[in-house]
């Protein structure tokens, strides 16, 4: 008899279809065959998981057809399963997964998308803090570059491809002119939690680089430098203000950086 | 962190699984629950859900539905699962927390469903050192919930509710006794329903859960699944009734995952739980009051004055029947019951 430990990794490769499978000896099913009993599990594991990943990629399913995805999908649950029983985590590899179909190589859209949407999944999940105005620091000297705290589920992307184009044309309900949308442009995308929703917004390369100082901490004064170094007209006071304006701005601490670049 | 909670004791009443296509209309219409079940694994992130939950829980009792701890794992329960499980009982403050007799995580992956162990002595071992672990680590009782199950295990020394019983015995752990799971299992691996619920520890049952499932037929083999995606049926109803009748009322959760409905679906089959529980109840308490007329007596109440029960009209109905044969079940329910489960 098999100690637990054994028995239990035995019958999980064969719930996830991975040979050799478990012996029939072992099982019992009344009078049915147990081993087509042991499918059941094999299936409730397979379309339940394949259901959490449609439910967080949804334009990509609808970018390659839903059995097409469905297909990627077990082969994507059988190869990497999930890790933990927090599913929310779970499709995190799913986009570079895509980026090795051979079917896809054409279209490294779907995977671009399909990284977007991970970055949705994972803003919604993530805490929305109180955001704080430009009011609420009239009257403090914050320094010449404090840190400027920014909203956790700020997420930032750049893709060669116009995802976001491509995915708010899939938002109507409506049909889509799939060529119209798969342009090589590169779109640079902030995007993060407000509510139940997700708010997205393109960003020109000054500006995501800016945003990109700051959600690392490096510092404004850092980010100004990035920004007028992509944008010698680049218009610091706007973006600040657009900063608060998109409720993105948390928290701004007074902070003396010693950085070289 | 939130603010404190106050503690809210679940009733011994029909409750219903919160779900995510509900939370926007219990936020608004805060309909009459009596108490709220969620799944402890959505809510160990940040999200608006999680922000929505920490109001209805000023407004309703919650229980805490554990669904990925895996206590049957020959590993052991991953610590940090653990106390995500913990921050999140620490969040909500909930009245009952529950896991489930099975495992799901092994060889370094989680299947996303309930496995049965094999029951025998050193799988007791295991799942009685996990459920101390979660136990000691939560401060706090745990209900353990019977699986519905599709195969068993050849060499099990003994079966489910003796595994269940001996858990009981050695960590004070309590039971969630779910009878579409009874219903599910008992017909799968083909043993007696009602037999593997009287040889669980009555005391320890502390919640019930009532769900739908699906019929397959795969060849000659009709399967029972657990899929939670209909109401809840005859033959559960049936099980349900033979529950009460031995444990008294119990908090009662209505579940449903799949195909879920609207919320006035959910709410109606609670009420039905109440009704059939209020229903056993005035019945058991009609018969006592029949009987001890049968004996000299100097003055009695009218049936309606002395029944203690929140369901009047239930009261007045069975009052206007006073005389006839002391009824013994809520009757019309019983010519539905699917004897080939």
């Amino acid at each position: 008899m098999l100690p637990l430990e054994n028995l239990q990794t035995t019958m999980a490769r064969s719930v996830l279809a991975i040979e050799p499978m478990v012996s029939a000896k072992m099982l019992t099913a009344g009078k049915a065959d147990p081993l087509a009993r042991l499918r059941i599990y094999q299936n409730n594991t397979r379309s339940s998981l394949t259901a959490v990943l449609m439910a967080v990629f949804p334009v990509t399913v609808r970018l390659v057809d839903e059995r097409f995805f469905r297909f990627v999908a077990s082969e994507f649950i059988r190869r990497h399963p999930p890790v933990e029983s927090r599913l929310s985590r779970y499709g995190a590899g799913f986009p570079r997964f895509l980026k090795t179909i051979d079917t896809l190589s054409d279209m490294p859209i779907v995977a671009e998308t399909a990284r977007l949407e991970w970055a949705i999944a994972e803003a919604l999940d993530t805490a929305s803090l109180p955001p704080r105005s430009l009011a609420d620091y009239d009257k403090i000297d914050l320094g010449p570059s404090p840190d400027i705290l920014l909203q956790p589920s700020l997420r930032l992307i750049v893709s060669h491809w116009s995802i976001l184009s491509l995915w708010t044309a899939h938002q109507q309900g409506t049909a889509v002119d799939r060529h119209c949308t798969w342009a090589r442009r590169p779109e640079r995308v902030a995007l993060w939690r407000t509510g139940n929703s997700v708010h997205l917004v393109l960003l020109d390369r000054a500006d995501f680089a800016f945003r990109h100082s700051l959600k690392h901490g490096l510092g404004l004064e850092h980010g100004a430098s990035r920004a007028l170094a992509l944008e010698p007209n680049f218009d610091l006071v706007s973006a600040l203000v657009r900063l608060f304006a998109d409720g993105l701005v948390t928290n701004v601490r007074i902070t003396v950086h010693n950085l070289s670049n | 962190m939130s603010r404190a909670l106050q503690p809210l004791p679940i009733p011994a009443s029909a409750g219903i699984g919160l779900r995510s296509s509900h939370i926007g209309e219990m936020l608004t219409r805060r309909p009459s629950a009596g108490w709220l079940e969620v799944h402890a694994e959505n809510y160990m992130g940040d999200g608006a859900g999680v922000e929505a939950l920490e109001r209805l829980r000023q407004t309703y009792p919650l229980s805490v539905h554990g669904v990925g701890l895996s206590l049957g794992s020959a590993r052991g329960v991953d610590p940090d699962h653990l106390e995500r499980l913990r921050r999140v009982c620490e969040r909500f403050q909930p009245d009952l927390v529950s896991e489930h007799l099975a495992w799901s995580v092994a060889d370094g992956a989680y299947l996303n469903d309930l496995l049965p162990l094999r029951y025998d002595e050193e799988a007791l071992s295991i799942v009685a050192r996990n459920v101390a672990t979660v136990q000691d680590t939560l401060k706090r009782q745990v209900l353990i919930e019977n699986l519905s199950a599709y195969v068993a295990f050849a060499d099990s020394s003994m079966n489910e509710a003796e595994f269940l019983a001996e858990l009981v015995a050695r960590t004070g752990c309590g039971l969630l006794l779910d009878v579409n799971n009874v219903q599910v299992s008992a017909h799968n691996l083909q043993y007696d329903a009602r037999a593997f619920i009287d040889a669980l520890p009555a005391d320890a049952i502390g919640e019930i859960h009532l769900a739908g499932h699906a019929t397959n037929q795969v060849g000659a083999d009709t399967v029972l699944i657990d899929d939670h995606g209909s109401r809840v049926p005859p033959v559960v109803w049936s099980l349900y009734q033979h529950a009460i009748g031995r444990l008294g009322p119990r908090p009662t959760l209505i579940e449903w995952d799949t195909d879920v409905p609207v919320l006035d679906v959910l709410l109606g089959e609670a009420m039905w739980a109440d009704m059939l529980t209020a229903s056993i109840m005035f019945n058991r308490e009609q018969a006592a009051r029949h009987a001890e007329a049968a004996k000299p007596r100097p003055m009695s109440l009218t049936p309606f004055e002395s029944v203690g029960t929140s369901m009047p009209v239930l009261a007045a109905f069975a009052a206007a029947k006073a005389g006839a044969a002391i009824p013994v079940a809520l009757t019309p329910m019983e010519g539905g019951y699917d004897v080939a489960a």
